[in-house]
């Protein structure tokens, strides 16, 4: 039942891979088509000298690393707080279900433009009545990097809050039970009983969003362009700028291949992490 | 709303049933084309000399971007399929992804895009890489073309110049825009202002209004990068600095000192008079910011209009005037010469290649360009004709009265006077050095790096870039 | 008592800030869609004003409604789902019930090809759909979608199934099912939720995908993603009217998210703890 459906998928997937590591090793520029050739390696020699790419690097492992913990850690609070109020179930999980099904390109747009604009936007006259002040979120480099990240992380939090919840709601009360006859504080039942239980299900969850995080796309896109400059831009999008913005395709491609090893990579760690339980 | 689908000779339930269900079904459709001329008058396409149904059957492609001045064209295309037999289909795609498509669709060869809004930017790549059909061979066979109906030498001319090579033509623009001052006039008149002449006066009005406790702001420019975003502005001003894009041994060069003097004018008064939104701003954004009353005076795309003097979405109308590009400390003044212009897709097979250049004729017409403006039967009258003398044409004076004070006049002397084919290096790395340069201006604009910093880093990227990198 | 209830009001507290963190974008969505397009944009902005529901009728009836558009999504995104279940559930079972060595690093292997990023699928895609003359067609993106649910799928199910006790199946076995019958009867019922929970993302990734949908689509083929971007034309981005489109466009997921709620929970649970930790 499983060969060939195995085998047409790894044959649908792996023709794009193959394709995609040839180009890499191609100069193709759609500006000079006279100038098309293979090239070897080149493409990634050139990508080590390139500050645009490690910079693009950087921001994506911190721009992964710090919306995947975000999300976990308030995605967990949460709904460890929930599980303490059980009657308000019901309200958090509607309104939980509400972030995961905008279209992400649709959520940046609405941040960049309604939100976040500087006097103009509904967050940046919130900030003003708190006492905050006026900021430029989008246009200033630092807070466009924190902005880009609290989208994110604002539009998926909610997931790992569900998904945790279900898991959390799975466990079994006699546990605690004993635990609260020994009357062990709050905070030891949860690292020594709880976080040991739902290991199994925060790896997955941190699999799902790390993979989701580092191919981020859409959001960013609508939501900076990859600005300003060049601060917000994450690898998968300066891939893109170079694939079809400047029109060189193999040099697009040298990136792409680079964040999917990395991808590759993480998953493996996080792989080796489910095995380890 | 009209029902087309009829000839059921069935109970009027039925009937009613199948209304409804036509209604539901068909309201896309038929309400997209409720606003068709109806069974339309075709003599005056009629009268031009060519067989119109010589590629009867064909089926043209048409990838658009979604704006009003196509909604009007997708509306009047009934009467085209009447006219010719042949079949149309647009595709809307956003513009930020518009030009990915038509150059993957053209350099794959696939030709499932007939033809397109082109941006005469991307011409040069077309042209260097045989992607688009030289169009005199079309325009001088009077089988396909009659000359003195079609009069293409009527389109404006910086247009038609901005779709050519090496004097061939590629494209032909069906619509298009001019760059022009725009103010509030009511404010200029109460603090006895009159329009910028130089780019100095733009710096005096500014600061006579600029008020962000009140929520008013001088001036303001273009931020977002992109070749066609904060590169659309910046090129006029390094004109206006006598700036040129190529050294005297004909390679590009970006960081001269009046392309430096150029730089730190926009990032200056953009940063001293302009919003702080405005560093990551398009210009709808621009517009919609005008339109609530906020800015005193911007320059930018005359199409902004169909925003600022738009009664549903305009604070300010009847408030607005209009004038042209003021001149550079050199005297100069260089506006932009934005149009989109249709190509035929050299990868199609030689019928199809007739029937796009029959559907492209037509769309440029006068008949159409007409049709789509000011005799049009709906709301959202184009107003970017493609040629001089329709401008002039009272009708279309008339349908343009709303817009503002001396919008005609000071578009057509933009258009006329102020235009500068080189205004951008017409080069077939445009996208690439556009990118680079629209990188680095905003770059500069948020502080991010210096203005000669910015531009000699620009100058080695451009470098690599004309190198084949 | 009093630090319970106190205790329990920081709490309260906490979770209604959370709450409306969550809520006040999509409400102010709401508002948006409700506005006069020149209200929109007021400064400062105004949470009451003349509701109005002419940016609904727009999108749904005006000339540039989205109608045609949403039926192409639910085309899409109905078939993705519904081949993507059909193809992947006795896949995956498949799967966990051989015996292989090689059967982590195969599904390691398979789960990593579907992270290649999107930037380099694009045109090898485009070229293969060309090539089989599949391009701006349903069935061409259906395919393109699949090659990214189907892995994700298989993978998702695949520790569910491992969950299920091999003695169930030879139990029925023993009581003389065919293999089928056991799967059909006995096991599947065990991994409704699981398989709720797929259905509900591949469903979603599908209908909320734009940059394949904007590249390999066209004039007969585009889901309402891409129209929805549409309403930022080259002139002015109609938001009130984005904004209504947006809310329409995310109903059917919302539907579908409530009816399957119960099952998704049930199927989280079963899996979350136990099941997946075992691979």
């Amino acid at each position: 039942m499983v060969a060939p459906g195995v085998l047409a998928l790894a044959a649908t997937t792996t023709f794009p891979l193959l394709y995609l590591v040839w180009q890499s090793l191609q100069n193709i520029n759609l500006a000079m088509p006279g100038m098309d050739r293979y090239v070897g390696l080149e493409n990634y020699v050139r990508m080590w000298d390139d500050a645009r790419f490690w910079a693009a690097l950087g921001f994506t492992i911190v721009y992964a690393a710090s919306t995947v913990l975000l999300q976990l850690v308030l995605g967990l609070g949460m709904a460890l707080l929930i599980l303490r109020i059980p009657r308000a179930q019901w309200a958090f999980r509607i309104a939980a279900i509400l972030p995961i099904v905008i279209a992400p390109v649709v959520a940046g747009l609405f941040w960049r433009s309604l939100m976040l604009t500087p006097d103009f936007g509904v967050v940046d006259f919130a900030s003003k009545a708190l006492g905050l002040g006026s900021h430029n979120w989008l246009g200033d480099p630092a807070l466009a990097r924190v902005s880009v990240i609290a989208i994110h992380t604002w539009q998926w939090t909610p997931f790992v809050f569900l998904y945790m919840l279900a898991a959390l709601a799975a466990l079994p009360s006699e546990l605690y039970e004993a635990a609260r006859i020994d009357r062990a504080s709050a905070w030891r039942r949860f690292v020594h009983i709880t976080l040991p239980l739902i290991r199994p299900a925060i790896v997955v969850v941190v699999i799902l969003r790390m993979t989701v995080a580092l191919s981020a796309f859409a959001a960013i896109y609508a939501a900076t362009g990859g600005g300003p400059g060049t601060a917000t831009e994450i690898l998968n999008l300066y891939a893109y700028r170079v694939s079809f913005a400047e029109l060189s395709l193999g040099y697009g491609a040298s990136a792409a291949v680079v964040l999917l090893a990395m991808t590759m990579a993480v998953a493996a760690v996080l792989f080796g992490l489910r095995r380890s339980s | 709303m009209k029902i087309v689908k009829s000839g059921s000779r069935s109970s009027p339930s039925r009937r009613k049933f199948l209304k409804a269900g036509v209604a539901v079904a068909g309201a896309p459709w038929i309400s997209r084309f409720a606003h068709a001329q109806g069974a339309a008058d075709l003599g005056a396409y009629q009268s031009a000399k060519i067989n119109w149904r010589l590629a009867e059957g064909q089926t043209v492609n048409v990838a658009v971007i979604p704006a009003s001045y196509f909604d009007n064209l997708i509306a009047v295309t009934p009467e085209f399929e009447a006219l010719t037999g042949i079949k149309v289909r647009y595709d809307k795609v956003p513009p930020g992804q518009i030009r990915q498509k038509v150059v993957l669709d053209m350099s794959s060869k696939t030709a499932n895009i007939s033809t397109h809004a082109g941006d005469p930017m991307y011409i040069p790549l077309y042209a260097a890489n045989k992607w688009a059909d030289e169009l005199e061979p079309y325009l001088n066979d009077s089988k396909l073309t009659d000359k003195s109906w079609f009069r293409h030498e009527d389109i404006f001319e910086a247009w038609r110049k901005a779709d050519m090579v090496s004097g061939k033509t590629y494209a032909i623009p069906y619509n298009g825009e001019m760059t022009i001052q725009t103010y509030r006039k009511d404010l200029y008149d109460a603090k006895g202002l009159k329009p910028a002449e130089t780019l100095d006066d733009i710096v005096k009005n500014a600061k006579a209004l600029h008020d962000p406790a009140n929520r008013m702001w001088g001036f303001c420019l273009r931020g977002m990068p992109g070749a066609g975003q904060n590169m659309y502005i910046y090129p006029s001003i390094l004109l206006g600095f006598g700036g040129k894009w190529f050294d005297s041994g004909g390679r590009i060069k970006v960081n001269s000192p009046e392309a430096l003097a150029a730089l730190e004018w926009y990032v200056n008064t953009n940063n001293t008079y302009a919003p702080q939104a405005a560093q990551n701003w398009n210009w709808p954004d621009i517009a919609d910011a005008f339109a609530q009353g906020t800015i005193g005076c911007y320059i930018d795309g005359h199409s902004a209009v169909s925003v600022i003097a738009n009664p549903e979405r305009s604070k300010v109308m009847g408030k607005i005037g209009f004038a042209r590009w003021p001149r550079g400390p050199k005297g100069q003044c260089a506006s932009s010469i934005w149009n989109w212009a249709m190509p035929i897709n050299s990868a199609l097979p030689e019928k199809a290649r007739q029937a796009t250049w029959l559907f492209i004729q037509w769309a440029a017409s006068e008949e159409t360009q007409a049709r789509t403006s000011y005799r049009f039967k709906g709301p959202g009258k184009r107003f970017d004709l493609n040629r001089l003398s329709m401008w002039k044409q009272p009708e279309y004076l008339k349908t343009m009265e709303s817009a503002g004070h001396n919008f005609v006049p000071a578009s057509i002397d933009s258009l006329t006077r102020d235009t500068n084919v080189d205004w951008r290096p017409r080069v077939p790395q445009w996208p690439a050095i556009g990118e680079t340069m629209a990188k680095i201006i905003q770059a500069t604009l948020v502080g991010q790096m210096k203005p000669r910093q910015a531009l000699d880093d620009a100058q080695a990227q451009v470098e690599r870039i004309m190198k084949g990198g | 008592m009093r630090k319970r209830t106190f205790q329990n009001a920081i709490l309260i507290g906490c979770g209604a800030i959370l709450l409306a963190l969550w809520t006040i974008p999509i409400a102010w969505a709401v508002l948006t869609s409700l506005k006069d397009e020149k209200e929109v944009l007021a400064y400062p902005p105004t949470v009451i004003f003349e509701a109005t529901l002419k940016n609904f009728h727009a999108v749904l009836f005006g000339p540039t409604n989205i109608v045609a558009n949403l039926t192409s999504s639910v085309i899409i995104a109905l078939a993705a789902t519904a081949l993507t279940i059909v193809i992947a559930v006795p896949a995956a079972y498949a799967f966990a019930r051989l015996r292989l060595r090689a059967k982590r690093p195969l599904g390691f292997y398979v789960l990593a090809t579907q992270l290649v990023p999107p930037i380099g699928l694009i045109i090898p895609y485009f070229l293969i759909l060309n090539r089989i003359g599949w391009m701006d067609s349903y069935k061409g993106l259906v395919l393109v979608y699949m090659t990214f649910s189907l892995p994700f799928a298989i993978w998702l199910l695949v520790s569910y199934f491992e969950d299920i006790p091999r003695e169930m199946e030879e139990a029925a076995l023993l009581d003389r099912a065919s293999r089928w019958q056991a799967f059909w009867h006995v096991v599947l019922p065990q991994v409704r939720g699981a398989i709720a929970v797929t259905v509900i993302f591949v469903f979603l990734n599908a209908w909320n995908e734009f940059l394949f949908a904007v590249v390999l689509g066209g004039a007969n083929v585009k889901p309402v993603t891409v129209s929805m971007y549409n309403y930022i034309n080259t002139e002015q981005t109609q938001w009130a009217q984005l904004a209504a489109a947006a809310l329409i466009a995310m109903l059917p997921v919302i539907v579908l998210g409530l009816l399957a709620q119960k099952h998704i929970v049930s199927g989280l649970t079963a899996g979350a703890v136990k099941g997946v930790g075992r691979r």
